[in-house]
């Protein structure tokens, strides 16, 4: 097992190095540039290329890049905030958007899970229709609306909570968007556990437990829950990832200083340092917890074996 | 290592012999496995419909999708109004139906709820249009909202499908093989895959509507980049889970071969996530076209899917919120019927469920 | 040397002064609230009367955050207004947008006009104590022509200013130090011109001449202006919280400021907000005192008093690619499209923000000539070549066509994937398709850099863009058209014209203020004869700003709003 994840942990470092290749090589594909204003001359263009190295080849440019990110430095902005270290301008907001990623995910998947094993196990009743109704406004309504409704009603119409985030009461403002985010999370893992259960519910089993004299909650949780518990991990592990980096529109509504709004903004304007960070901030978190899932996995379900060498 | 070497060492007790697949082959029935399949298909198919259609919500959900498709392909001709067609002198209208508007709803008035107060008004009188009649009434270039809204709902019907389509055949198929073979096929496959997915979406997705000519198929090709992940995840998890199981070993022991295991065997017992799975990348694929739209890289104007008519009616939420109803009411019912059909599909497709 | 001292309350009304842009009526209120509080800065001394100061900070509400705190590499409207919240120059701009003294006191201008000598106040003083000195300019100036600072505006030293050495230093060819500004004493700048140059002082209230603290700015290094930390102020606020790309942050009123008494807000309080709809229900809770409201809300808030359109400067037009596409380098193609355009419909049923239609190649209300006149006031002066007129349009289409012996055309036409020039194309396409017969416009939606890469490359066949103005003179406008300039996106070339421009720039015309004025007429008239682009119409802003709140000034160049004279009534 410690093997396995030492190894597990090396490739995944062997991968991030390959993703930044990748980002770097999707950075020169991109078109325009980012100063290509309107009010520059060419040989000012040519100037800002040299200054900020963009005029060397790609191999090189990469291995400087991974030189100074090693050394905590990930290059300065070039249009968003101009001349500002990326590590400046990241540490403050990506706090920020982990903490209601994290309070979305929180409620989604509580929320979803309830719902979810609510419909399995009254399958077919008029409870399990109106999980699953619920469920499908929460995948059928986008975020954006959700959010100037919520907005709309609980923040201008009866004002229980602030419209727009604020760093003086971090914990009310963010309150609204992220019931607003966690909608979606919601209703996929009540979807994945309606079906999961209900799988469980009807294996053999499952039936042999019951014949034990196994009944109510320790049946439902201890026996069916756990199995079906692989596959909403695996569907809520991108999602972590996905809310934890920010979204573009939930910032944008509440004026939320995070880091989706950023990456928007820095893939329009060719502002090449802030998206590989970011990207690269994004790739870390998902191969981190695809790592967690995978040595997870081995815990929930003993059945899978990690270690298979020599086939 | 060929064969005959490595057999003739393990004779000579040299190396322990490990035996490979073809050593398990079924004798004198090689690629006939299949024998028996086609009178088992023939029944289980009969089978499936018969469950699926014992299922009242199931068929509901079929005959809304049905409809809301029927809707797509006829409804922008029901009016002589066309998506694209402007008339400036006739924008912001409420819904105005004929016959309906004598019950006094969709009459054509609307609310305004502006800063000095609000009042009812009703543009038609006003600007006095007796004989115009908007359905689902019309947006700020005084386009119908009706045409547009099935016009859309039809491109994010083609794009839903495509995506979902790619998502079977191109997710399923690597998560199966991933997971049965496991190992260092397992390994290589994972990792490309986390490299695939481990750049975000949004950034695969904008870079290829910028360097190719934005439009649907550009859309439906850049999905087909990013949303297989999700489905090949689902397909390894499941194989994972099952690959162990006695039914596998038997037919393997029986020299089935692996592609046979992976398809017959074990696909149709996964078929109940697989097929929740497909009806969650429809919505995935709608909101990524919508999430386009909103950063304004979607379908390009003054074309239509339903994901960029919800863009378009949200700045008009809170001045005529007519507008972004249609769109958000096809967009849910699409959505619910999906699952609808997901659920029915399930249960008469898994084998397992047959009792219940 | 001869010199003649000027006094500066006379010298307003030689130079081109920027005039309000009042967009449609509603604007007028704007001004009129202004104006009585501005009267009182006129006066150089600061010996206002000192009213009581507000106890409540002014809320504001931004659409975009700040993309540069530093003066010489700022180039966005937000930037230079948050900078000059804490930044004072030479000249500040008064309500009516005139140059006014600011740090210089008074001036003094040789005998020939190229060079001026500033004497500076000298209770000017930055925030760490340090009193504000001619060399503060000097450095300042050599950082936006430094070829390391690459400052994008470092034009406006060279080209539009005409700066000593300049240009050369810009291009590498000189060491910044040869740049024809010194410090003759600590209160005394000396700045020598290439040539007379009209609208300069106009100039001295663009951040891009701002001073820098050196000793300051060497002390903080690299990070400078990126927090409350490394920047310094010298103007009527603090700046007090800060981040980079900041939603929300905060400045607070200068007390050592020289014209303190005369600054009544405590405050500012600055919120970004990118949805319109959030602004619009935070303005109504109270929490913004002015915000923007976008074209679908105005239904909302036309007939509230607190509703104000200002004019924003920025000409909106489309640029056919003359010299890369065949078709459009015929005129008579050029003349239908631009005749088939209705431009009261763009502005009236799709903005409905107070944008107006325009028909000039230099927008109106914001260069006034030497007799006091509006250089684009006559917006029917080239009717015969631009205007709404559908018979027109298919006259010369069916010319051009046949000329050309084709019966039908397809047109690419570039669009920024914002909201606004999304909406405008569509229109456009709709107008140009139903007019014409046989045209067809296909809409290509990109990424604003993106856009204006393609445009740049001659990439493109119909493009939608913007120009705002430099400088209160036509010619940030006409100074696009000449060959070769790198904005001159079609690649259009007329030798008379560049004669024209070359003239009103460095030759003869310098001095002669009405001679150039009606060269810029004749210039102006060969653009819109060969219909080199299609004015669309002159942007504007529609705003909420509360009744609470009085004495902003709001232009449409360089410092688009100005909070030092703002009152807010508790």
């Amino acid at each position: 097992m410690k093997k396995y994840m030492l190894k597990r942990i090396l490739t995944s470092l062997f991968t991030l190095l390959a993703i930044l290749l990748v980002l770097f090589i999707l950075m020169q594909l991109m078109p325009g540039s980012p100063f290509n204003d309107e009010k520059l001359n060419d040989d000012q263009r040519l100037a800002l290329y040299a200054k900020y190295g963009l005029d060397q080849p790609v191999v090189v440019q990469f291995f400087k890049y991974v030189g100074n990110m090693l050394k905590g430095d990930f290059g300065v902005s070039y249009n968003i905030s101009k001349n500002t270290p990326i590590s400046q301008l990241i540490q403050t907001r990506l706090p920020i958007s982990i903490r209601i990623g994290g309070f979305a995910v929180g409620i989604g998947a509580v929320m979803g899970l309830v719902l979810g094993l609510i419909a399995a196990i009254k399958h077919d009743t008029i409870w399990d229709s109106l999980a699953t109704v619920i469920s499908v406004i929460g995948v059928s309504v986008p975020s954006y609306v959700f959010a100037l409704a919520l907005s709309y009603s609980l923040g201008f119409k009866l004002e229980w909570f602030p419209m727009l985030y604020s760093a003086k009461e971090a914990f009310q403002s963010s309150v609204l968007p992220s019931v607003a985010l966690s909608m979606f999370t919601m209703a996929s893992i009540a979807r994945f556990t309606r079906s999961e259960m209900l799988e469980v519910l009807g294996s053999d089993y499952m039936l042999l437990a019951e014949s034990k004299g196994i009944s109510g909650s320790a049946l439902i949780f201890r026996h069916a829950l756990r199995n079906a518990l692989i596959p909403i991990i695996t569907v809520l592990a991108p999602l972590i990832v996905d809310l934890m980096t920010g979204s573009l529109v939930v910032e944008k509504i509440f004026a939320i200083p995070g880091v989706g709004s950023l990456l928007v903004t820095a893939i329009q304007s060719n502002d090449y340092n802030v998206v590989i960070a970011l990207s690269f901030i994004y790739s870390a978190m998902y191969i981190g917890i695809m790592l967690v899932v995978d040595i997870l996995y081995g815990i929930i379900d003993p059945r899978i074996r990690l270690t298979k060498e020599g086939d | 290592m060929p064969k005959e070497s490595k057999m003739a060492l393990a004779a000579a007790g040299e190396v322990p012999y490990v035996p490979s697949d073809e050593d398990f082959r079924l004798k004198n029935n090689a690629g006939e496995i299949a024998i028996d399949t086609n009178f088992a298909a023939q029944s289980f198919w009969k089978d499936v419909l018969i469950r699926y259609f014992r299922k009242i919500s199931a068929v509901v959900g079929l005959v809304l999708i049905i409809f809301i498709t029927a809707m797509a392909v006829v409804g922008p001709q029901m009016n002589d109004y066309t998506y694209s067609g402007q008339n400036l002198s006739q924008k912001n209208l409420a819904p105005r139906v004929k016959g309906l508007e004598n019950l006094g709803i969709f009459d054509g008035s609307e609310t305004m709820n502006t800063t000095t107060g609000s009042k009812k008004v009703n543009y038609y009188q006003e600007k006095e249009l007796d004989d115009v009649y908007y359905w689902f009434g019309s947006d700020n270039f005084g386009r119908d909202i009706w045409t547009r809204t099935w016009t859309g709902a039809r491109v994010s019907l083609i794009i839903a499908v495509a995506a979902a389509v790619i998502d079977m055949v191109i997710g399923m198929s690597y998560g199966l093989i991933s997971g049965y073979f496991g190992g260092k096929v397992d390994m290589i496959m994972q990792r490309f895959l986390e490299i695939a997915n481990g750049i975000p979406r949004l950034v695969i997705v904008t870079l290829l509507l910028l360097v190719l000519q934005p439009g649907m198929l550009t859309i439906i090709f850049a999905l087909m980049l990013t949303e297989w992940v999700g489905m090949s995840r689902i397909a390894r998890a499941e194989m994972l889970k099952l690959k162990e199981q006695e039914f596998v070993l038997a037919s393997r022991t029986l020299g089935a071969g692996s592609f046979f295991i992976i398809f017959r065997e074990v696909l149709p017992n996964i078929i109940g996530p697989i097929i929740t799975q497909v009806m969650f990348s429809i919505p995935t694929a709608i909101f990524t076209e919508a999430f386009l739209s909103f950063v304004g890289l979607g379908i390009p104007v003054p074309q239509c899917s339903l994901g960029s008519l919800i863009s378009e009616g949200f700045n008009s939420f809170t001045t005529h919120p007519y507008q972004i109803v249609p769109p958000i009411v096809v967009m849910a019912l699409l959505m619910l019927s999906f699952n609808l059909v997901a659920d029915g599909l399930r249960e008469a497709l898994d084998p397992k469920m047959k009792e219940m | 040397m001869k010199k003649t001292k000027a006094a500066l309350a006379v010298l307003t009304a030689a130079a081109m002064v920027v005039g309000m842009t009042g967009c449609g009526s509603s604007s007028s209120s704007a001004t009129t609230e202004t104006s009585s509080s501005a009267s009182a800065s006129e006066g150089a001394g600061g010996s206002g009367e000192a009213s009581a100061a507000g106890t409540s900070d002014l809320n504001i509400m931004l659409e975009t955050s700040v993309m540069s705190l530093d003066p010489q590499q700022a180039t966005d409207g937000t930037s230079f207004e948050v900078i000059a919240d804490y930044t004072d120059g030479l000249m500040q701009m008064d309500a009516d947008g005139q140059a006014v003294p600011a740090i210089a006191e008074s001036y003094d201008l040789s005998e020939d006009g190229t060079v001026y000598t500033f004497h500076l106040r000298d209770d000017a003083v930055w925030s760490n104590g340090d009193p504000v000195t001619a060399s503060d300019f000097v450095f300042g100036w050599q950082r936006a022509v430094d070829p390391a600072i690459a400052s994008e505006y470092a034009y406006m030293l060279s080209d539009i200013g005409q700066v000593k050495n300049a240009a050369e230093i810009i291009a590498g060819e000189m060491d910044k130090s040869e740049l024809g500004v010194t410090a003759v004493d600590d209160h005394t700048l000396e700045v020598t011109l290439n040539v007379p140059v009209s609208y300069f002082l106009s100039l001295m209230y663009f951040p891009t001449f701002y001073p820098v603290n050196q000793a300051f700015y060497e002390s903080v290094g690299d990070t400078f202006a990126t927090s409350p930390e490394t920047t310094l102020s010298n103007g009527a606020f603090i700046l007090d919280s800060y981040e980079p790309a900041a939603t929300a942050f905060h400045l607070t009123k200068n007390p050592d400021y020289y014209d303190a008494d005369k600054v009544q807000l405590p405050g500012l309080n600055y919120q970004v907000i990118q949805d319109s709809q959030q602004a619009l229900m935070s303005y109504q809770t109270g929490d913004l005192d002015i915000t923007l409201v976008n074209g679908e809300q105005v239904d909302q808030v036309k007939d509230d008093p607190e509703f104000k359109t200002i004019g924003a400067g920025y000409l909106w037009y489309v640029s056919p690619n003359i010299d890369g596409v065949p078709e459009l380098a015929n005129l008579n193609v050029r003349l239908a499209m631009t005749f088939a355009i209705d431009r009261d419909a763009i502005t009236g049923d799709v903005l409905k923000d107070g944008s107006a239609p325009a028909y000039t190649a230099v927008p109106p209300q914001f260069a006034t000539g030497p007799d006091g006149s509006d250089f684009s006031e006559d917006q029917t002066k080239f009717s015969d070549v631009c205007a709404y007129d559908a018979d027109k349009a298919v006259e010369y289409w069916n010319q051009g066509l046949s000329e050309l012996g084709i019966s039908s055309l397809t047109l690419d036409m570039i669009v920024d994937a914002d909201d606004a020039p999304q909406k405008v194309a569509q229109v456009l396409k709709e107008q140009w398709e139903t007019t014409l017969p046989g045209l067809t416009v296909n809409l290509v939606v990109e990424p604003k850099k993106q856009r204006v890469e393609d445009m740049q490359n001659g990439n493109f066949q119909l493009g939608l863009t913007r120009w705002g103005p430099d400088y209160a003179d036509p010619m940030t406008y006409l100074g696009m058209w000449v060959t070769g300039n790198s904005n001159n996106y079609g690649l259009w070339s007329n030798e008379e014209y560049d004669a024209i421009i070359a003239e009103c720039t460095t030759g003869d015309l310098c001095t002669d203020a009405e001679g150039r004025w009606a060269r810029l007429y004749d210039a102006e008239k060969i653009v819109m004869d060969e219909a080199v682009i299609y004015p669309l119409y002159a942007q504007c802003n529609a705003e909420m700003v509360s009744s609470s709140v009085s004495g902003i000034e709001f232009h449409p160049v360089a410092l688009n709003r100005v909070y030092k004279n703002a009152v807010k009534a508790e």
